[in-house]
């Protein structure tokens, strides 16, 4: 469950996000990140529907590659 | 970032006269160590054992049969992680064994990945209680004390059986034969809680420690470091996943865990008592504690109550002290698919990572 994943936001209403992930979107809690200077088009490291903390989307990138092949390798695997 | 490649080679080029071993506690580096093959990259005397790096594997025996009978008896809905719901618990044969069997049962059992999930569950059956079974360590415990803080509606309760990392360490580091030479520190842990709080293993025990991320050139770059180090004899925390690790870690996240949840004595499934390793619900938050609400539902002097399944070693692997394909159980009675211990059941447990990875 510590398999973070990294997302984009796509916009903001309030502490929720949408948030954007190869195509995925989900709800995202931005109420950790609330004293962050965070805008629409911001990546964030999401674990259970909370964003941890903010990244670049160099970052992002990376981190998506290395979800990929987890996925590919095991689709049960909870990425929370 | 430098490669993979990039600090393979590195590796393989320092002179590494005796073995080292180096304990992860995070089972996704467990996952991507097995993913990528590390364990076969590495030059033979570099030994990579997982430690405790599993809530779900952690989580006390009791607390998954108490979550049964609420479940079965108190009318109530309840959510967990979904891979909770297949860990077996002690009871007769004919009894539901686990959250998943008591569902076919007629229990109102709703498997979520995420604490929103069980807030939606909540607001959409006002007239019922659900109650959010919920193991995890820094990770998922900082969401679900930021939940409370935002707000919970009256009919949502908490059963926590979170943990803290970092006391398992500090236990294994304190007992007479801690079995690793090195640590490679938990990247998401850090994230929230910054990585600073494993400074002891360095400082009180004299061992090298470093950060790491989940890819493999993150996992590698921080067994690079551990492995210089040692071969320096300069020792230090480093912090491989600068990415997302900064110092003091997320300030406001630790400032929700504080407020919402006290740290406590807790036990460890298989282990024992570990001191202040554990969280409960602060004075404020009593009334959603389902421990407290739902007191009359923990049963007394259950046969083999708290105990692993015979024959399992779940509690050795978690604590590093054998491989889990040293278990007698593993991928002959034990299997992904008819899991007996933990271990074989979280995404996150050794045992199943080793299967399928």
């Amino acid at each position: 469950m510590c398999l973070g994943i990294p997302m984009r936001i796509v916009s903001i209403e309030g502490y929720n996000a949408r948030c954007e992930a190869r195509g995925v979107m989900r709800e995202v809690s931005l109420f950790m990140l609330q004293d962050e200077a965070i805008t629409t088009g911001d990546y964030v490291m999401v674990h259970v529907g909370y964003a941890l903390q903010q990244m670049t989307e160099q970052e992002a990138r990376s981190s998506w590659e290395l979800l990929d092949e987890l996925l590919a390798h095991d689709p049960d695997v909870q990425t929370g | 970032m430098k490669s993979a490649q990039h600090w393979l080679d590195s590796i393989r080029a320092l002179p590494l006269a005796s073995r080292v071993r180096i304990m992860n506690v995070c089972g996704g580096h467990e996952r991507s160590i097995s993913m990528a093959g590390l364990r076969s990259a590495l030059p033979r005397n570099v030994e990579l054992i997982p430690g405790p790096g599993c809530p779900v594997c952690v989580c006390p025996e009791e607390d998954v049969h108490f979550a049964m009978q609420l479940a079965l008896h108190a009318g109530v809905i309840l959510a967990a992680f979904g891979d909770m719901l297949r860990v077996p618990v002690n009871v007769p044969k004919m009894e539901p064994r686990s959250l998943e069997q008591a569902k076919a049962k007629g229990a109102d059992i709703r498997p979520i990945s995420s604490p929103q999930e069980a807030l939606k569950i909540a607001r959409e059956n006002p007239v019922r209680q659900v109650v959010f079974f919920v193991a995890g360590f820094e990770t998922t415990t900082a969401p679900v004390a930021a939940m409370l803080m935002e707000g919970v509606p009256d009919n949502l309760l908490l059963l926590l059986s979170c943990r803290l990392t970092w006391p398992a360490v500090a236990m294994l580091l304190d007992s007479e034969a801690p079995g690793f030479d090195a640590l490679i520190a938990p990247g998401h842990v850090a994230t929230v809680m910054g990585p600073g709080e494993w400074g002891f293993v360095v400082e009180r025990h004299g061992m090298p420690a470093a950060v790491a991320g989940f890819s493999p050139a993150s996992l590698l770059a921080a067994i690079y470091s551990v492995l210089r180090q040692m071969q320096e004899g300069k020792y230090f925390l480093d912090n491989c996943y600068p990415e997302v690790v900064r110092n003091g870690g997320n300030a406001l996240a630790q400032t929700h865990l504080k407020n919402a949840l006290h740290v406590v004595d807790a036990n460890w499934r298989g282990i024992g008592i570990i001191p202040a390793s554990g969280f409960e619900l602060a004075e404020r938050f009593a009334k959603y504690d389902a421990r407290k609400v739902f007191a009359e539902y923990e049963t007394q002097g259950r046969k083999r109550s708290g105990e692993m399944p015979p024959g399992c070693d779940c509690a050795r692997v978690v604590l590093g002290k054998i491989y889990p394909d040293e278990c007698r159980l593993f991928n002959t009675a034990c299997t992904p698919r008819h899991p007996i211990g933990p271990c074989m059941v979280s995404d996150e447990g050794a045992c199943r990572i080793w299967r399928t990875g």
